[in-house]
């Protein structure tokens, strides 16, 4: 029964509690009417970076640092967020209009000697760049230095930040503190006589206790360390930061250095993708072999055998192969050689004969004898020369040397290849399809170490090659630093189609959990990661089918950095 | 338990219903934007020289335009104008602009409350 009785008072005593808090703690949307732009403005990130004030329209994104009397102004473009150089930009502020100068850096400054002064100042930007002009409004707040505020206001600071302390001080200058400091005792006494009630008086005791030193304390001392006064201590340099829930504060300095950019999403048809393991051929019309016909000793061409990677032209000779000859062949030959002498002495003989006996034997009969003569001496000296003339070997296509077997005295059998050569321009890619389907003629390659190419379509084969069926492509353009052999992914596209938001694939990191992400730019300062699912499109591009909507702005350059931040 | 329906009773009463407000029109034929937290404003443009700002509450009411005072700066044809406006008499800030305003024009106007706050309007 007792029991039933605390629990009741507790969750009385809660009640009360979160009532309190409902009053006293600002809630975000309606704090959010202020700005209008683009929704709700960040949070204040930290105490110890500069006062600032952004603005944006469908042009511009604008950013006003205040820090050592002068506002620094950092400008850029809203949907890709590249620096804007050029601009004329003119502050309307609350010492009339003031004109911002490049300071060299990439962003512009200008004089505020009025920001040594707290309060709030509503600013006008007139921005003048690429054809167009464009107004904007922000209001930059310039928080008032711990040691100036009252002391009650500054004992309050040290239990909450400087935001909320500024609520309370001027809630409490519109006299409703009364209401809460009453709300807030009877709070503090209903929990103590819980703590009673539950024959907790140890607890209750030593509550009271720490809430009179600790009330003495925030009097005695300053704040230090945990929570600084807003202007205590404005760091020489913003720094980047991320929040418990994964957003990241970056201040435009450290945009400009990490070189973000992004890209406004927009939905679209794309045709599916396909993806195929493939490897690097080359192009069969503009690739050789170099192979000897006879067996025989290599040997040097005159300026020596083509290095390794040596760009040669159809037609040069590559080497030079001596044929060799065995000893039944040597036999034969020394046979012939015998048999021609001796037939060529028969017929010296003859034609000597019939010479002097010309008056009366037949002219023809001596010119015979002589041909005869003249064919068998043509034939001895092709046996002596024949043997030793050396086949020459010559490029057949012009390329590079992609292999060369080539050592001199080495001996050449027919058919093995002595020399590739490749053309590095004329390079194919074969892929191997496990299913047949419908490509259409455009397709892309990806690397593994991240190069993409253009392919188009060349053919496919009917044969099948390791349960697949190969596919072969073309390479559109430069195909940069490619070997034949090389492995990568085509990216086919088949003729079904799909909508979504076509991203680089450089946008698309991986999260602390593992799970792929992107980040959003939602304020001009300000990041959020959003999980993503993707689906393959291209070499470049993968396709986001889920988790973000048309119309945001995704960091596509610089988002690996952005992840670092911690 | 308990401690859970105190802190949905909490969640339900810090959710404000108040949300920025997007340029809409408004009942004098112009744009009407939100200018600071505690006023709306009205831009009323028609070709001429004449500019009129009407100044109302956070609800839409018209209230006395007397002790404002108002900067104008406008985009007309890629230039930039700057011109004051008074108060002329019920919600009204009027202002003659160096050039004629064509309806619609974009730029924003920087408003001084009597008591000394400052709030801005962009169209």
């Amino acid at each position: 029964m007792k029991a039933a009785v605390t629990t009741r008072v507790s969750l009385l005593i809660l009640i009360l509690a979160a009532l309190c808090l409902a009053v006293m703690v600002p809630s975000g949307p309606s704090r959010a009417h202020e700005g209008h732009d683009h929704g709700a403005p960040p949070p204040p990130v930290s105490t110890t970076i500069a006062p600032r004030a952004d603005a944006s329209s469908e042009e511009f994104e604008i950013v006003l640092v205040a820090r050592d009397g002068r506002l620094q102004v950092f400008l850029d473009t809203f949907r890709g967020n590249e620096p804007v150089q050029d601009a004329t930009i003119e502050i309307d502020g609350p010492e009339g209009t003031v004109k911002a100068e490049p300071d060299g850096t990439g962003s512009y400054g200008v004089a505020a000697p009025w920001i040594a002064q707290p309060g709030d100042y509503a600013l006008a930007i007139t921005v003048q760049a690429r054809g167009t002009v464009d107004v904007l409004t922000a209001s930059l707040t310039i928080p008032a230095p711990v040691a100036a505020s009252p002391p009650a206001a500054g004992r309050w600071a040290a239990f909450v930040d400087g935001v909320l302390a500024a609520d309370l001080r001027s809630r409490a200058a519109e006299g409703g503190m009364a209401v809460y400091g009453a709300l807030a005792i009877a709070f503090a006494t209903g929990f103590c006589a819980a703590l009673l009630l539950r024959r907790r008086p140890a607890a209750a005791a030593v509550l009271l206790a720490f809430a009179l030193v600790a009330s003495d304390g925030a009097r005695a001392a300053p704040p230090s360390g945990a929570a600084p006064g807003p202007a205590a201590a404005v760091a020489a340099r913003d720094i980047a930061q991320r929040f418990p829930d994964g957003a990241l504060f970056v201040p435009k300095a450290t945009q400009r250095i990490l070189a973000i950019r992004t890209l406004f999403t927009e939905e679209r048809t794309y045709p599916r993708s396909v993806e195929l393991p493939g490897r690097v051929i080359p192009d069969p019309n503009r690739a050789g072999y170099v192979q000897a016909s006879v067996a025989g000793r290599l040997a040097p061409p005159p300026g020596g055998f083509p290095r390794l990677g040596a760009r040669v032209t159809a037609g040069d000779v590559l080497a030079l192969v001596q044929p060799a000859i065995n000893a039944t062949d040597a036999t034969t030959q020394q046979l012939q050689a015998r048999e021609l002498e001796q037939q060529m002495t028969l017929v010296e003989r003859r034609l000597e004969r019939l010479r002097q006996i010309q008056s009366v034997v037949a002219r023809a009969q001596i010119e015979d004898a002589e041909l005869e003569l003249a064919g068998l001496r043509l034939r001895r000296a092709n046996l002596d020369r024949a043997p030793r003339e050396p086949e020459r070997l010559v490029a057949p296509v012009s390329g590079v040397v992609a292999s060369v077997q080539a050592i001199a005295g080495q001996i050449a059998d027919p058919g093995t290849a002595i020399y590739l050569i490749i053309d590095p321009d004329a390079l194919w890619v074969e892929a191997l399809s496990f299913e047949v389907r419908a490509l259409a003629a455009e397709a892309s390659g990806r690397l593994a170490e991240g190069g993409a190419l253009s392919l188009v379509y060349r053919g496919s084969g009917l044969a099948d090659r390791n349960q697949a069926v190969p596919i072969q492509f073309g390479i559109e353009g430069k195909a940069g630093a490619l070997r034949p052999g090389q492995l990568l992914t085509v990216l086919a596209r088949s003729t079904e189609e799909r909508r979504g938001i076509a991203l680089p694939r450089t946008a698309v990191v991986r999260g602390a959990n593992g799970q792929s992400i992107v980040y959003a730019h939602t304020n001009a300062e300000r990041f959020v990661p959003l999980e993503i699912r993707v689906e393959p499109l291209d070499g470049d591009r993968v396709l986001a089918v889920s988790g973000v909507e048309p119309g945001r702005r995704i960091v596509v350059q610089g988002a690996e950095l952005l992840n670092q931040v911690r | 338990m308990p401690q859970w329906i105190a802190a949905a009773l909490a969640l339900m009463l810090t959710v404000g219903a108040a949300l920025a407000h997007e340029p809409r029109p408004g009942p004098n034929g112009g744009k009407l934007v939100d200018a600071g937290t505690r006023y709306h404003a009205e831009l009323v443009t028609t070709g001429t020289t004449e500019v009129v700002v009407h100044m109302s509450d956070a609800n839409d009411r018209p209230i006395p335009s007397d002790g404002f005072r108002a900067n104008a700066i406008l985009v007309v044809n890629g230039q930039t104008i700057r011109f004051p406006l008074q108060p002329a008499g019920g919600s009204r800030l009027v202002g003659i602009a160096p050039v004629p305003v064509p309806a619609g024009a974009r730029g924003a106007v920087q408003i001084t409350s009597p008591q000394g706050a400052t709030a801005q309007a962009r169209f």
